[in-house]
């Protein structure tokens, strides 16, 4: 295990000051569920001297809504995600995605900033999350800002965000009241599995059937998370066929393999993000999701 | 490294002690209180070997760091019996219905099915599925596991 001190603070506010004080130097810690592993194995920055933790500030653990938006502290556990019925009714993929991370134990101690922050690509409330067009909240002694989640991706494990910030809050859009939401996720098996692939789709149709709006974010799919717009485009403005679906999910291997290139992976991958895109997609036609 | 002061509450005692900053909730049970009942398995929490409640709420005990015990209610596996430590329903069952063989994931499959019944107490066999899937059994009986929590609920009615 490597040495290091432990801080506990009493709020947000000397968090802030720990990381203007100490920056590089820190780590934060929330559920601890990557961290752990990493400073076990005697990983994680070279520089560490301070593990702040997070996990009991109960003012960054919240999930609320006013009239356009749904707003989540960043210390929400995978748990608290999976059972809110706020988030059961309004975005059902998120619920499901927060339900698919490891297990029972790992949910109830994993958070949403780590999921988000930790930059896996294997995140399972990312995709979603990037569905949904989430902004991130992020505070600093300097004061605060809102970034895009999807701005926020350098390199797989890798972020742009400066060691002085914290992240505070993930919002988004409400969606409207007849969009669907899906989510999909290929794993080894049911519990304790690390996605393959995953995928969230989003879709709102017309009274005519007419798609409206549609948003399919892939997981393990390309180098930094991302909405697949050539894909959506095939099924936007128009009314959902299996031929189009499939085509749809045919642009998502393309855009895979465009982005990351033909990997010794790409033969398994290629049909299988096809077919769980048209599943995702014919899963929230159906509005199970 | 500066040691942390550490205010707790295990299985109904209350504990002030003086720890490492780096050592986990699991090295804190089994190294400095003795309380070998939790199991150190994987130790990167996929086995649940290290199940403890903190909280109500289960916990990889590998995973989390003793500072962030802090102030927090925890149960091992030494702490569930009755007053008269007669065991609890839950252990009972597990011997009633030949749920131990190893014997290494009892102590957290015990934990994780306290858990589960604490929160939903007639689960169908699913949700007790879905309430163990954390916890991996290599002598591979779930079966009898499954109908000793079954049964537990059954008498805990």
């Amino acid at each position: 295990m490597r040495e290091f001190e432990f801080l506990h603070p009493e709020s947000v506010t000397e968090v802030l000051d720990l990381l203007e004080t100490y920056g590089d130097r820190v780590k934060i810690i929330a559920g601890g569920t990557d961290l752990i592993i990493e400073l076990r194995e005697d990983e994680g920055p070279e520089n560490l001297e301070f593990v702040v933790n997070i996990a009991h500030l109960e003012e960054l653990n919240y999930i609320r809504q006013d009239a356009e938006k749904i707003y989540i502290g960043s210390g929400t556990t995978h748990s608290q995600l999976a059972q809110s019925s706020l988030i059961k009714e309004k975005i059902p993929a998120l619920a499901i995605a927060a339900n698919s991370v490891g297990s029972p134990q790992i949910r109830n101690r994993g958070t949403v900033g780590g999921n988000i922050l930790n930059a896996s690509p294997a995140a399972d409330t990312v995709p979603v999350l990037i569905a949904l067009d989430a902004q991130l909240r992020f505070k600093s002694t300097a004061g605060e800002r809102t970034v895009p989640l999807h701005d926020i991706y350098i390199k797989p494990y890798k972020t742009n965000i400066s060691s002085q910030e914290l992240l505070v809050e993930v919002a988004f859009n409400k969606l409207s009241r007849s969009a669907s939401s899906s989510f999909i996720k290929l794993g080894r098996r049911n519990a304790l599995a690390i996605s393959r692939m995953n995928v969230a789709v989003i879709l709102d149709q017309d009274s005519d059937g007419v798609i409206t709006d549609l948003r399919i974010a892939p997981g393990s799919t390309t180098p930094v998370p991302s909405r697949i717009k050539i894909a959506e485009e095939v099924l936007l403005g128009q009314k959902p066929t299996p031929e189009l679906i499939k085509i749809s999910g045919e642009k998502v291997s393309e855009e895979m393999i465009n982005l990351s290139g033909y990997r010794w992976s790409t033969d398994y991958k290629k049909p299988v993000i096809e077919t769980l895109t048209r599943r995702a997609i014919q899963e929230a036609l159906e509005g199970r999701g | 490294m500066k040691t942390i002061q550490l205010n707790l509450i295990i299985n109904n005692q209350q504990y002030e002690l003086q720890v490492d900053p780096n050592l986990r909730l699991l090295d804190l049970l089994r190294e400095e209180l003795d309380l070998l009942g939790t199991k150190e398995g994987c130790g990167v929490g996929e086995c649940g070997a290290c199940t403890v409640i903190m909280n109500g709420q289960t916990v990889n005990s590998c995973l989390v760091l003793a500072g962030q015990a802090q102030d927090a209610v925890i149960f091992t596996i030494e702490g569930i019996q009755g007053e008269g430590e007669e065991l609890h329903p839950i252990q009972a069952a597990f011997i009633e219905k030949g749920a131990v063989q190893c014997g290494f994931c009892t102590p957290g499959m015990i934990l994780s099915a306290k858990a589960l019944l604490d929160h939903n107490p007639q689960p169908t066999v699913e949700e007790i599925k879905e309430g163990i899937s954390g916890n991996l059994c290599r002598c591979t009986g779930y079966q009898q596991i499954i109908e000793a929590i079954q049964l537990a609920a059954e008498k805990m009615k």
